[in-house]
């Protein structure tokens, strides 16, 4: 491993992720922890687990069946239902809050943990149906002659459940660290549905006390890390097994007369997460309640370019420079945590950035940069290269540090016997073999950047952005400008896995 | 002259110890199998005399040059001249038979104009000719070990480690890559340290045999 290269990812990393933490960390006052205990913020605390226990549950209940069906049976379009899956992952939950809210007329509660679900369950899916298929045909075909199909599947569910868990957890971190979803359901009337992240903004915009809003979030940061550590332990004992050379794929399982009704399963979920959002937002997009048509549909995207093209140009450059600049420091630091003998220790650190709520991620950048020395960074765009830098990069060093974690390292070592320098190998041999992991980090980061609200609310350089323009919008009333701005959003965050899908013969690896 | 001297080398890995304590020379020109049972030490043997896996303690030296000194890499990997046919081949997936020996080429600094020639002398002697542009995955069991053997005398290596290097192959092949084996180690002039768990196999070419169990030398015996 390259020392120099090694020690300037890592500079980078903490220049950019890490940085905004400890200065946050750093402001809390004694008197300010006494606010955790105070009986609203442990109220709220309560409500916000059960919501992200709730919402895990749920994505596990139609997470498995979902990857299940679609990797290993014969379902009729399994092959089209799996991609598609992923889609409501990738959508902006705010966006499918903004329409189910009218779509099914529910608000608070129960809206929040539907729409979180729908959200979250391709997590469970996506990790699932990688176990599912990485079962050697060979052990369960040896538990089909011991007791046919149960028999088979009593077999693979231990195989498959460290994976699903891992999906579960990861949904968890998501819900519980969302602020958008439950400030949507709560916003358009009653019930109310406020959580522990509402809080740390409250705390944050209206009594402007950073130290109060960073020891409030003590306890969702301790939530979420002792989530991700049972994640990542759960990702390296199932979702991560290397296969072996031998590997023999197994055969679809046959469905016979239950084909269709595990169609009409997985289809429905991929309509109320992916088609329906989609179809409503045309809609509204054609002129909704007044009459749709398509005139109406092309002046209203019309206007979105013209009203929004400053901000949706920013969008896609600065989500494409970030998505860039990201990929070559997770390639260093994911591969240095998996190889070196420390790596296993710095692992939580390359996590703080997940584990700690985008909100004050946000305020933590403010109180870093927003100084008359750094007036000209802070006022500019390389304020929001950062935050995004600093917030996503985490995810490709996970799924680089995995894709590691299965590469043979003989095939290192023979390079290194040739001759082959660390940055060689590193470029020429790992970055190769990783390739699938790595474009799968770069679209992920970029998707991730281009819905990103929760902190760039807070960072007012960075708000020049199609998402925060839709929040803005959609807070002042529902035109048809804005849906059609949204579907142009929803559109460039499909676009990258589309064209893969399109045009690439691997898989995309979005996983850790 | 010795080729290899291991001087009660160690090699503990998680806090247990994997091999060692262990004594062993090498002559020049050598053949010695080492065999021995699944997780006898055998294949970490080859890795810390290749400079893959850190001794805790004791000396290797490689042609009356130390190489490592306790836990001290005195020679990089690189520098210590060995060719080391990995069990399994470990083929890089995304280059073809050509690019696995230019790479190798490349990096032991054979000039450019040399590469093409030197590439097709290396296929040429494991019987590959014309398979230049072939990726691993197209290749048979056979083809691919022949292709890392290729791989492994690109840099024209004065030692030769082979990590049970008929594993995967049928008998036929067997014969085939040893007689193949013995003819390049006379014509090249190497040394061979060759791990076996099937010694009955290569005997026709060792020149010494010894056997481990549990990290340690049983002792030599006659081939």
């Amino acid at each position: 491993m390259s020392r120099p290269l090694v020690v300037l990812a890592f500079a980078l990393f903490v220049v950019a992720g890490l940085a905004p933490i400890g200065v946050m960390f750093a402001r809390i006052g004694a008197g300010d922890l006494a606010q955790i205990f105070e009986p609203r913020s442990l109220a709220l605390l309560g409500r916000t687990l059960s919501y992200g226990l709730g919402v895990a549950a749920l994505a596990l209940a139609v997470g498995v069946p979902f990857g299940f069906l679609t990797a290993r049976t014969d379902m009729p379009l399994a092959s089209v239902l799996r991609p598609l899956g992923v889609v409501p992952l990738f959508l902006p939950p705010m966006i499918l809050a903004m329409v189910w809210t009218v779509v099914a007329d529910v608000r608070g509660a129960p809206a929040a943990y539907f729409v979180s679900t729908l959200g979250t369950f391709p997590l469970v899916s996506l990790f699932s149906a990688r176990a599912f298929e990485r079962i050697d045909a060979r052990q369960e075909e040896a538990a089909r002659l011991a007791g046919g199909r149960w028999a088979a599947l009593r077999c693979d569910l231990p195989l498959v459940v460290p994976a699903a868990l891992c999906g579960a957890c990861l949904a968890f971190v998501f819900t519980v660290n969302d602020f958008s979803v439950p400030d949507y359901v709560s916003w358009i009337g009653t019930p109310k549905f406020n959580v522990y992240a509402d809080e740390i903004f409250a705390t944050w915009k209206i009594d402007n006390q950073p130290g109060r809003a960073v020891a409030i979030s003590l306890p969702l940061v301790v939530l979420t890390l002792a989530t991700l550590a049972p994640a990542l332990a759960l990702r390296r004992k199932g979702a991560m097994a290397s296969l072996s050379s031998d590997f023999r794929q197994p055969a679809p399982i046959e469905l016979g007369p239950w084909r269709w009704p595990a169609f009409a399963f997985c289809a429905a979920l991929v309509a109320l997460g992916a088609v329906v959002p989609v179809a409503r937002l045309a809609w509204e997009a054609g002129g909704g309640p007044r009459g749709f048509d398509v005139e109406h549909l092309s002046k209203a995207f019309s206007l979105a370019i013209e009203r929004g093209r400053e901000d949706l140009q920013n969008s896609v450059t600065w989500s494409l420079a970030v998505a860039t600049l990201c990929v070559p420091v997770a390639l260093v630091l994911g591969h240095a945590l998996e190889r070196s003998r420390r790596g296993r220790w710095l692992e939580p650190l390359a996590l703080a950035p997940i584990a700690v709520p985008a909100i004050l991620f946000g305020i933590g950048m403010i109180v870093l940069w927003n100084h008359d020395w750094s007036a000209r960074f802070y006022d500019g765009a390389g304020i929001a290269l950062l935050l995004y830098s600093g917030r996503f990069v985490a995810f490709p060093i996970v799924i680089a540090s995995g894709a590691v974690a299965a590469l043979d390292p003989r095939l290192e070592e023979a390079a290194q016997l040739a001759g082959a320098g660390p940055a060689s190998r590193l470029a020429r041999i790992v970055a190769p073999a990783l390739r699938s992991s790595l474009l799968g980090g770069w679209v992920l980061v970029f998707v991730l950047a281009l819905r990103e609200l929760d902190a760039t609310i807070l960072v007012p350089s960075a708000n020049h952005t199609a998402m925060f323009r839709i929040f803005n919008q959609v807070h002042f009333g529902r035109d048809d400008f804005v849906a059609a701005t949204a579907l142009i959003l929803l559109f460039l965050i499909v676009l990258p896995g589309l064209l893969w899908s399109l045009f690439a013969r691997r898989r995309l690896e979005l996983l850790p | 002259m010795t080729a290899v001297r291991l001087s009660q080398v160690v090699v503990e890995a998680n806090g247990r110890r994997l091999v060692g304590p262990l004594s062993f020379e090498v002559g020049e020109r050598e053949h010695v199998l080492v065999v021995g049972a699944s997780g006898s030490g055998k294949t970490t043997l080859l890795r810390a005399i290749a400079g893959l896996a850190r001794p805790a303690s004791g000396a290797i030296e490689l042609f009356g040059q130390r190489a490592s000194d306790g836990a001290k890499l005195l020679v990089p990997p690189e520098r210590r001249g060995i060719g080391f046919l990995f069990q399994g081949g470990a083929l890089w997936p995304h280059f073809c038979a050509r690019k696995q020996i230019g790479f190798v080429l490349e990096h032991t600094g054979c000039p450019a104009s040399e590469r093409g020639e030197r590439t097709r002398e290396l296929l040429e002697w494991v019987e590959l000719a014309g398979f230049d542009e072939r990726m691993p995955a197209t290749l048979s069991g056979g083809e691919a070990q022949r292709l890392a053997l290729a791989r492994a005398l690109a840099a024209k290596p004065r030692l030769l480690l082979l990590d049970e290097p008929l594993g995967p192959l049928d008998f036929e092949l067997r014969d085939a890559l040893l007689a193949k084996l013995g003819e390049l180690q006379k014509r090249l002039g190497l040394t061979v340290i060759h791990v076996t768990h099937a010694p009955h196999e290569a005997r026709g070419i060792a020149t010494r045999e010894v056997r481990m169990a549990k990290g340690l030398l049983d002792g030599a015996v006659a081939p």
